[in-house]
């Protein structure tokens, strides 16, 4: 019982410090600055913006 | 083509001179071993979990049937089931598409691929041991959480192991930029440690007094499904509807809002499982509004991708991917509304105990999150193992026989769950008449059991000759080459 | 956009707070909750239940009995529970102190047993019920669990334990009877429990209109 709320305890603290850190260091390193430019940060040369990466597969016709 | 390297533009860590798919190349490949042993043992657990659910759908309408077998009673099947398609299949599909997204998105190959196997078969032993435990009489009537006290321990050190191994990457990535979908993949492989550390001590091995254990065991239940399945389920969705139509998400900005707003609302909202328990009233009134508020993160995400989709959909004819995972995208608006529309009281007294609930854990696991899964599936799997998928009308019946299933399955328990409600809360009706108003419709749930099995069949069979015998090689494995839009002979059988 | 960490520390502040909430309250205050002395009988409320009761909730727990019955009345504005004589007032937290797991519920696809010691008192109709459901009740969808039971012949004089009443299929030819497993005895004397008819300050019964 007070073995549980002391992990309890524990955990809370670890990790919404550990939470609290990793916004802040967010917010610090530009993540939510250039929010705009994150949105194509999926494509690239070989996978450009306007390029479908899926499709059925289609049988050969040979 | 029309905008060459946006990447370079944004990220100084990108060297200029390496081709971008050879990179992305040798990143699939390295997550090939985990992800797919991971696929694999979860396709498996996903048709033996649904057997179980197939069995028990059909005893609650043959109560006679297996009835003197002990591990086959229905107080034993139904947890079975729920326990084999939600830590058997849909947490390790999870950590299989979580994986290898996360080496995607931070750019970073998978290292000592060797340790996650391990932990790939360690959370496998892990299931197999509850699901005994289950069927010999050892579980705990904690709904997801039946598992029995001497089998969560080994799924915790290897789900632990996963999640260290995911923030290391995360650690490493190369990638400057953390794209939306990353937020999702990070925070859901924190919580889920959390949440079912946290709700195993306290209800597993230093039990709290019975009336705590309610109103925890719902902030479990609510969240794996708000913070771990829906994360990872959405973190897909953000990555491959824009990927696969080549677009970009159309607000990036209301999708880390969307984030956000989740975390905050949905961890509340587990006690509209309790309202009218024996619970302060603060509590079940606090779930009832976030509850109401999952409305914010809902509708931003629905707005979000229908935009992206806007022009689109002619895509949904040519991607298999983006089929299940669009139909999976509109499921989660649909579950999340329905689900606000249960927690309000008015609704709740009538579908409050009824099989109309049964209907919304299969809407949100099944027609959400598993189709997500299956369409992530489709895209991943070709990279991994090199080669097309064998048949292109087998993907079309596995779609349509999910599709039809389930939504002939929500539609039975939904109908169903109603008229059951209103017989039971209806003060001039007999039990009697809720369990002859609902036997109709648990039989066409029963039918619609077989339906979906068809689909996992299909999807098994195409896994395997994926194992076996891939499709024709492609050139580059990380993607289809361009031509492949316009010509068909690259893509072969 | 520069407010934009801002939001997120609050949200996530808000976040943690569901945690304090559902968790660490109902842990610090819900696991804590003493049984009040009866003024009428100088007893304790809830009543103390007997072992085999405690036993039978193992047995409860082992067979999933509660993914079709509740054990909750829930408060008269929301629900019909009272006046569909499920209970003669709401259950609250200090009911279930008893109860290594508090079975609530979620579904009602049989009835709710909060009161099932009141409503069924005979040990051997529940023995009946859980031996073949459809021999008290005819369209009852409940399984059998027969594997609770022993068939065993009768040798000099028949047991005290076995089933009385017993007909259909599933009954002994002549000569043999149905004796209950310790297990099976248990779970009745648990069944036989479950009575909230005692009265608690915190859930006054409602008033008759």
């Amino acid at each position: 019982m007070t073995a549980g709320i002391i992990l309890l305890v524990f955990g809370f603290v670890i990790l919404s410090g550990s939470a609290l850190l990793a916004i802040c260091w967010a917010a610090k390193s530009g993540q939510f600055s250039n929010i705009t430019e994150g949105a194509a940060s999926i494509f690239d040369q070989d996978e450009p913006v306007g390029v479908p990466t899926d499709r059925f597969p289609v049988k050969n016709s040979q | 083509m029309n905008s060459p390297s946006l990447l370079s533009t944004i990220n100084p860590a990108t060297e200029p001179d390496k081709l971008d798919s050879v990179e992305r190349a040798e990143i699939d490949a390295s997550t090939r071993g985990p992800v797919l042993l991971f696929f694999g043992t979860a396709i498996f657990w996903l048709l033996m979990g649904s057997l179980l659910g197939l069995i028990s759908a059909w005893k609650i309408t043959n109560p006679g049937l297996f009835d003197s077998i002990s591990w086959l009673t229905f107080g034993r099947l139904r947890p079975a089931h729920l326990n084999l398609v939600a830590y058997g299949w849909a947490v390790p599909a999870a950590i299989g598409v979580g994986l290898w997204l996360t080496a995607r998105l931070c750019r970073v190959p998978l290292l000592h691929a060797k340790l996650l196997i391990s932990s790939a078969i360690v959370w496998n032993l892990g299931i197999l041991v509850g699901l005994s435990g289950i069927l010999i009489g050892d579980g705990r009537s904690i709904e997801w959480l039946e598992f029995p006290a001497y089998a969560t321990p080994i799924l915790f050190i290897a789900y632990a192991c996963i999640s260290v191994w995911t923030i290391i990457m995360f650690r490493f990535r190369k990638s400057g930029h953390i794209y939306v979908s990353q937020w999702y993949l990070f925070a859901a492989f924190l919580w889920f440690p959390w949440l079912y550390a946290t709700a195993n001590i306290l209800l597993v091995w230093q039990p709290v007094q019975g009336p705590a254990q309610g109103a925890i065991n719902w902030w479990y239940a609510h969240n794996v499904l708000g913070l771990w399945f829906t994360p990872i389920g959405l973190a897909a969705a953000y990555y491959f509807i824009p990927k696969v139509i080549g677009r970009p998400i159309h607000s990036y900005y209301l999708s880390i809002l969307g984030f956000w707003s989740l975390a905050l609302f949905y961890s509340w909202n587990g006690m509209h499982h309790l309202i009218g328990g024996p619970f302060p009233a603060w509590m079940v009134s606090a779930s009832v509004v976030a509850s109401v508020m999952m409305f914010i993160p809902v509708i931003t995400t629905a707005i979000n991708h229908h935009m992206t989709m806007k022009g689109h959909f002619e895509a949904l004819n040519w991607s298999p991917t983006l089929r299940f995972i669009v139909f999976g995208a509109v499921s989660y608006t649909v579950v999340s509304l329905q689900g606000t529309s249960m927690a309000i009281p008015a609704l709740n007294s009538i579908t409050h105990f009824t099989d109309y609930t049964i209907g919304h854990a299969h809407l949100g696991l099944y027609a959400f999150f598993t189709m997500i899964m299956f369409g992530s599936m489709y895209y991943i799997v070709p990279r991994l193992v090199g080669g097309e998928w064998p048949c292109a009308n087998l993907i079309r019946w596995h779609f349509w026989l999910s599709a039809v299933g389930i939504i002939l399955m929500v539609g039975a328990l939904t109908l169903g769950g109603l008229l059951q409600g209103l017989a039971l809360y209806d003060v001039a009706s007999t039990f009697r008449s809720s369990i002859e108003f609902a036997t109709p419709f648990r039989v066409l749930r029963g039918i619609s059991g077989f339906i979906l099995m068809g689909g996992q069949l299909v999807f098994a069979y195409l896994f395997v000759q994926m194992l076996l015998k891939p499709g024709s090689q492609k050139k580059s494995p990380a993607h289809f080459d361009k031509s492949d839009n316009s010509s068909n002979d690259s893509v072969a059988i | 956009m520069n407010k934009l960490p801002l939001i997120f520390v609050g949200i996530f502040l808000t976040f943690t707070s569901a945690w304090i909430g559902l968790v660490a309250y109902p842990t610090l205050n819900l696991a804590n909750v003493e049984p009040i002395p009866d003024e009428e009988t100088g007893g304790v409320l809830p009543p103390t239940t007997s072992g085999m009761a405690i036993a039978g909730q193992k047995v409860y727990a082992s067979a999933g009995c509660m993914y079709c019955h509740s054990q909750q009345v829930r408060w008269a504005p929301l629900s019909t529970d009272i006046a569909k004589g499920l209970g003669t007032r709401q259950t609250v937290a200090r009911d279930y102190i008893r109860e290594k797991v508090a079975f609530l519920g979620t579904m009602r696809t049989g009835p709710d047993l909060s009161n099932i010691g009141v409503r069924q008192t005979d040990a051997n109709w529940h023995h009946l019920h859980l031996f073949e459901p459809r021999t008290v009740t005819e369209w009852s969808i409940m399984p059998s669990y027969r594997y609770l039971y022993k068939t065993q012949k009768i040798s000099g004089q028949p047991s005290n334990d076995a089933i009385q009443g017993l007909r259909g299929p599933h009954a002994p030819k002549p000569g043999y009877e149905v004796v209950p497993s310790v297990d099976a005895k248990a779970l009745v004397a648990y069944m036989l429990s479950l009575k909230k008819n005692y009265k608690l300050p915190e859930s006054p019964e409602p008033t008759a209109k």
